[in-house]
């Protein structure tokens, strides 16, 4: 088969999304209560963490948003069946994981948009900086979106989601030092920089941190910045690639 | 285009679960559409309906077997196959967080109509399923009909060459099941072709010029609605209340089913007078109807079950 893509109607599809998420508001603000609720500790606890914790927050919520994709594929298809629709029709597979991702990193761009104004407020980053962020949000987004989606197509029930769905976000959002400096924990086990850095989260994180030169985090070495680079872009261009994958292949069940 | 919409051939589906014994839904289902026809499957709960709508879509991969949708492979091909169809999900429900007329419009765009022809679609498409008043509220607020007339507004406004529709009328009023009659019936002169499933034998009546009835897996009869009622011996059908003595009697005109205490005679036009005599004889009055659809049905249906159990 070859690899061509087809992206009939993905606009339209895209923008159905986000206004279907749009319309649950209330998700879009509890889906970043973990994040404030951490800020204020830190807040509280040492200040001078703040900057790093608000990335990480930043990078954290772009990680939910593929907890939004599981969860919103598998309603539509378990509670409505509308998949059904949009799969007979000319419209592609392709068009329809990658719209629905999209539409929902576009209805969940207001809660980024305000950790950003505090991040410039507490910590005005360099051009690179912002570049390297947005670069790493976008590769988180590509990766837990794929994953998100792949994930979705194994249940054949909304309930047994739940568990998975917050295993994840634990597995990828609070155990790996995205909320913390990767020096804490270097700190105590010297090679944790190793895995740390092969998890896509964290690595965008520190690679954030460092580009944007945060004392607190202790900066990359060029082996460091190679694997933290080198692992977040393919990881995120082959999840990318899988769902593309995954999504033309259970366009028709088996 | 050929003139054939829907062809298929020995389909066969087998459903492996695991932990679960394999589930043979289809036994080698042959059935064709011509270009405009309406056609209605029947077939009791489990029978394979849905299993062969969601093959002939698209949507599932058979064990064996080929369908073809206006040539085109639909195991092979199905980036061919997609935009010639159009699918009502059994049991499918619209948007939550959209207006009806929001989900018609995005659908049609996403199906890549233009957005002219989409606003006048949509507008015909509320109309024809009656829901204009609450077309501009969110779905989530609609009643259980009111839904289902939304999802089946999205499909027929696609104006696909071939529609498959699962159960389309499931919770709808008379006037609602008569508004998505009417709709099927403009469609299909617009030269679109339609295949629905149903429980409501009337409506299959009044719809399709042609049924097939599914039991196991298979094809028992296909027909027009009146082939498929001289299957079960007769046309009309005399109801003798408190008739039970009677039925040896009477099984010399036609097929005998009682239900209660009231025996019903399936026979032809010509027997009517002798059974009435008879009857009337025993002083109990007869009436004269017509064969339902759904008498045929439980009788074609029941004999075959009778059968696989014989
Ligand atoms: N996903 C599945 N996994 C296993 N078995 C299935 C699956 N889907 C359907 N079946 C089985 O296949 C058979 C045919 O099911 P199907 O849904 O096609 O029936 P149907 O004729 O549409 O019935 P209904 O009138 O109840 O909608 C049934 O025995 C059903 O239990
Ligand atoms: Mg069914």
């Amino acid at each position: 088969m070859a690899f061509t893509l087809r992206w009939t109607g993905m606009t339209t599809f895209l923008a159905t999304e986000t206004r279907v998420q749009l319309h649950e508001w209330l998700a879009i603000g509890t889906g970043s209560l973990v994040q404030a609720a951490l800020l204020v500790f830190v807040w509280v606890l040492d200040p001078t963490l703040l900057p790093l914790t608000v990335i990480g927050a930043m990078v954290y919520s772009v990680f939910l948003i593929g907890q939004r994709v599981l969860n919103e594929a598998a309603y539509i298809r378990i509670d409505h069946k509308l998949n059904e629709l949009y799969h007979a029709s000319p419209m592609s597979p392709e068009s329809y994981f990658l719209g629905m991702s999209m539409g929902i990193l576009i209805a969940y761009t207001p809660p980024l948009v305000v950790l950003f104004v505090i991040l410039e407020f507490l910590y005005p980053m360099s051009l690179a900086a912002v570049g390297m962020l947005i670069l790493a949000l976008l590769a988180v987004w590509a990766f837990s979106s794929s994953l998100g989606y792949y994930i979705s197509t194994l249940f054949t029930d909304m309930k047994t989601i739940w568990p998975y769905s917050s295993l994840l976000t634990n597995l990828f959002g609070i155990v790996p030092p995205v909320f913390f400096p990767l020096s804490l924990l270097t700190e105590h086990v010297a090679w944790a920089w190793v895995p740390a850095l092969l998890v896509p989260t964290s690595s965008a994180t520190a690679l954030v941190e460092a580009v944007a030169g945060m004392p607190e985090m202790g900066g990359l070495t060029t082996t460091q910045y190679l694997v933290a680079g080198g692992s977040l872009a393919l990881e995120a261009a082959l999840m990318l690639l899988f769902g593309i994958y995954w999504a033309r292949r259970t366009a028709r069940e088996a | 285009m050929t003139e054939e919409a829907l062809r298929a051939v020995d389909v066969r589906k087998t459903y492996h679960t695991r932990g679960a014994p394999a589930v043979e839904a289809l036994r080698g289902v042959s059935l064709s559409l011509r270009k405009g026809e309406r056609i209605s499957l029947l077939g009791r709960n489990g029978a394979g309906k849905t299993t062969f709508l969601r093959i002939a879509s698209t949507l599932l991969v058979p064990t064996s077997g080929t369908v073809e949708v206006f040539g085109h492979d639909v195991v092979g091909h199905p980036e061919q196959v997609r935009p010639l169809v159009a699918v009502v999900p059994q049991e499918g429900k619209p948007f939550f967080h959209l207006t009806p007329r929001e989900q018609i419009y995005a659908y049609l765009r996403a199906r890549g109509i233009d957005r002219e022809s989409a606003r006048a679609r949509v507008d015909e498409a509320l109309a024809q399923m009656g829901i204009q008043e609450v077309a501009d509220r969110l779905s989530i607020t609609l009643s259980g009909g009111q839904k289902q007339r939304a999802m089946v507004a999205t499909i027929i406004a696609t104006e696909a060459p071939l529609l498959f529709l699962d159960e389309p009328t499931i919770g709808m009023d008379p006037f609602a099941r008569r508004g998505v009659w009417d709709s099927l019936r403009r469609l299909t002169n617009k030269g679109c072709t339609v295949l629905l499933t149903t429980h409501y034998l009337d409506e299959a009546e009044a719809l399709s010029q042609r049924l097939y009835v599914v039991e196991g897996g298979r094809v028992l009869v296909e027909g027009t609605a009146d082939a498929i009622k001289q299957q079960v011996g007769g046309t009309l059908k005399v109801s003798i209340p408190n008739g039970a003595a009677l039925r040896e009697e009477l099984s010399t005109f036609g097929q005998i089913v009682s239900d209660g205490g009231t025996v019903y005679v399936i026979t032809g036009p010509e027997r009517i007078n002798e059974i009435m005599s008879l009857a009337m004889k025993d002083r109990l009055a007869a009436t004269v109807g017509p064969v339902t659809l759904e008498e045929a049905f439980l009788q074609i249906v029941g004999r075959s079950i009778d059968q696989d159990e014989g």
